[in-house]
């Protein structure tokens, strides 16, 4: 396979809005780092799925792949070029190779163009993609397993999981070479979620995709993504091969998550592990190991330096003093 | 057995649409008994919402309750006038919603929105305030009086929900009905929030009605559990006889779709076809045929009821 985005020590910092005080003297700005020097690699053909609660910086990392989130240091290759950093300057040329599904499906499509207006729009955009938007707008319907009945509707008349398939349409117009689906199953049920899931596989088989899939849903994880990440307070504290991952967490935090996920079993007493403490504000980013405060092994050190990366062989790593064995 | 302290009986309630009359819910029949949590599982769609308005009576200006009735504590609410109906929302029931940054105002501190809830209540202030305090302290909430200052958006996502918790328990209601609240938490944080409830649950002796689409959580939650589909009760009963033996077709096939039940990995996960029945234009007899594969000669022309004593099934195929 080959290298699509590899990307390295990636900070994203916003300011934090302040009094008038901060807006005259430079000095007493304060700023917030949502994304916290986060390292990936995603390969054509392969899926990431990020994890970790709402707040985390998923979104903001997202964004900021996309150009859309000020990127304050690191580097992001993507099909082997650098790209330069900066806001709005960044990525512009290979903006259309790297397509996002927004979280919110019915809030990202505009409410008063028809279907076949919003699956048309990219290619008037991007006119190199077709000569006829129309067409392609229908042949994308398809693509996502939509009949042309839904060319005429407008978003409000699509139900959840339809209106997530006409995002991913959206998403795939412009015939990107890597996809980043923000929750692409958020709010969407269980019966519903399997359809979604299985379409991307499928549009991935296809196209040849890397996909980036956020979500906090561990249980979809394990069958969709053979990379996974696991992101707390805007840094990856274990990523690696999802099936080493499930199989033996290393980072107590993995750890407590996956022991965390409630079965539909009712009979099955869970091997739960107890987190006390409260998740640190960004705004006060703890010193040391972001999550020592509610780590059941901490030790003194924790409290102190943030733990170097320690991995087996390149296929798991993780950032903790204390691993687990 | 005790009386309940919610008894749904019979409800039915549609929307006027320009598609004409939407039959949301239909023949609804829920108890629920002091000092048990029931779980309500189904789908978008399945009136999930549409039960909770009903209950608490804030239903949309085009609703119309069709029949049926809601006794709470023997009292039918929705015979109740507004004002007494006000007296009873927040008081003896209440709510914690989905998304508590929505539900909090974030203009006012939390003590702020603490004491202002308790303006039933003849106290001083600063008895409003060790209260609101001692709350935050049986959700968990470490330094509970210096938390009252703080604004909602100084807190986590955990910590705002369990506030949102804390002041719907505020005035020790009968029932608390919660609307996906672990839905923005993650795992960690579902389950210190379930852990919580449960804990709460026996202190206050409250009952508590809760709503979730994540399976997992609500088995390990609550004691009971209704599966509702597309505006009717299709299965209902203890938590480990719906989970361990369903028998509608509909919980079944619900349950197969869950990919944590799925040991194997697979790019190829189980759904159910077809779409939910459009509810302003049902078809006859049975709500889940179209999509059953399952379903016999009976199932097109009636509709099946729900059937049983402790483990109840509307399905003419799999029911008793």
């Amino acid at each position: 396979m080959s290298e699509l985005l590899k990307v390295r020590d990636l900070r994203v910092r916003y300011p934090v809005a302040g009094g008038m005080a901060s807006m005259l003297d430079r000095n007493r700005r304060s700023y917030v780092d949502v994304v916290h020097g986060v390292s990936l690699d995603i390969e054509r053909g392969e899926t990431l799925a990020i994890v970790g609660e709402s707040g985390s910086g998923k979104t903001t990392l997202a964004l900021a792949l996309c150009g859309l989130a000020p990127v304050l240091d690191g580097e992001v290759r993507f099909d082997g070029a650098v790209l330069p950093k900066g806001n709005d300057s960044y990525l512009r040329p290979d903006r259309r190779r790297v397509s996002l599904m927004f979280q919110d499906p019915v809030g990202s499509l505009s409410p008063r163009m028809t279907v076949r207006r919003l699956l048309g729009e990219p290619f008037r955009i991007h006119s190199e993609l077709s000569d006829d938007p129309d067409r392609s707008a229908l042949e994308l319907l398809s693509l996502v397993g939509l009949s042309t009945d839904f060319a005429d509707r407008y978003p409000h008349q699509l139900s959840g999981g339809q209106a997530r398939r006409v995002c991913l349409a959206r998403a795939l117009a412009q015939k990107p070479d890597l996809l980043i689906a923000d929750e692409p199953t958020a709010g969407l049920d269980v019966s519903i979620q399997g359809e979604v899931l299985n379409l991307l596989s499928e549009i991935q088989q296809e196209l040849g995709l890397g996909i980036m899939i956020i979500t906090h849903n561990l249980n979809i994880v394990r069958h969709v993504a053979e990379q996974m990440a696991i992101m707390y307070l805007g840094r990856f504290l274990e990523q690696g091969l999802s099936e080493l991952v499930f199989q033996q967490p290393r980072h107590p935090y993995t750890a407590a998550l996956l022991a965390a996920n409630p079965s539909t079993n009712p009979d099955a007493k869970a091997m739960r592990i107890d987190l006390s403490g409260e998740v640190p504000s960004l705004l006060q980013r703890p010193p040391g190991c972001e999550f020592h405060n509610r780590c059941p092994r901490v030790q003194a050190e924790c409290r102190e330096s943030f733990p170097a990366r320690e991995s087996s062989n390149g296929k798991q790593a993780w950032n903790c003093f204390h691993a687990l064995p | 057995m005790t009386t309940p302290v919610l008894e749904i009986r019979d409800l039915s309630v549609s929307y006027h649409t320009d598609r004409g009359l939407l039959r949301a819910l239909r023949n609804i029949n829920i108890q629920i008994h002091p000092g048990r949590i029931i779980g309500i599982v189904g789908e978008s769609g399945c009136g999930k919402s549409t039960l909770i308005s009903t209950i608490i009576r804030l239903l949309a200006p085009n609703a119309q309750i069709e029949g049926g009735s809601i006794l709470f504590r023997r009292n039918d609410l929705l015979g109740l006038d507004p004002a007494a109906m006000r007296a009873l929302r927040g008081n003896e029931i209440s709510m914690v919603f989905q998304d508590p940054m929505t539900s909090l105002n974030p203009v006012m501190t939390i003590g702020r929105q603490m004491t202002d809830i308790q303006y039933r209540d003849n106290r001083s202030k600063a008895e409003k305030l060790a209260r609101a305090a001692s709350l935050l302290e049986r959700v968990g909430i470490a330094d509970p009086a210096d938390q009252l200052s703080r604004y909602p958006h100084h807190l986590s996502g955990g910590m705002r929900q369990r506030v949102a918790i804390a002041m719907a328990l505020m005035t020790e209601p009968a029932l608390l009905i919660a609307d996906e609240p672990t839905t923005a938490l993650d795992a960690t944080l579902e389950v210190q929030i379930i852990h919580r409830l449960q804990q709460l649950q026996q202190d206050f002796g409250c009952a508590i009605l809760f709503i979730s689409h994540h399976l997992g959580v609500i088995a390990e939650l609550c004691d009971e559990v209704v599966v509702m589909y597309a505006g009717e009760v299709v299965e209902s009963g203890t938590t480990r006889d719906v989970f361990l033996k369903p028998r509608h077709p509909y919980t079944r096939r619900l349950l197969e779709c869950d990919p944590a039940r799925i040991e194997q990995a697979t790019r190829n996960l189980p759904v159910i076809a077809g779409n939910l029945p459009d509810l302003a234009n049902l078809p006859g007899g049975c709500v889940f045929r179209p999509r059953c594969d399952e379903s016999i000669d009976i199932c097109t022309r009636e509709r099946p009821p729900l059937d049983g004593v402790d483990h109840c099934t509307a399905c003419h195929v799999t029911g008793q």
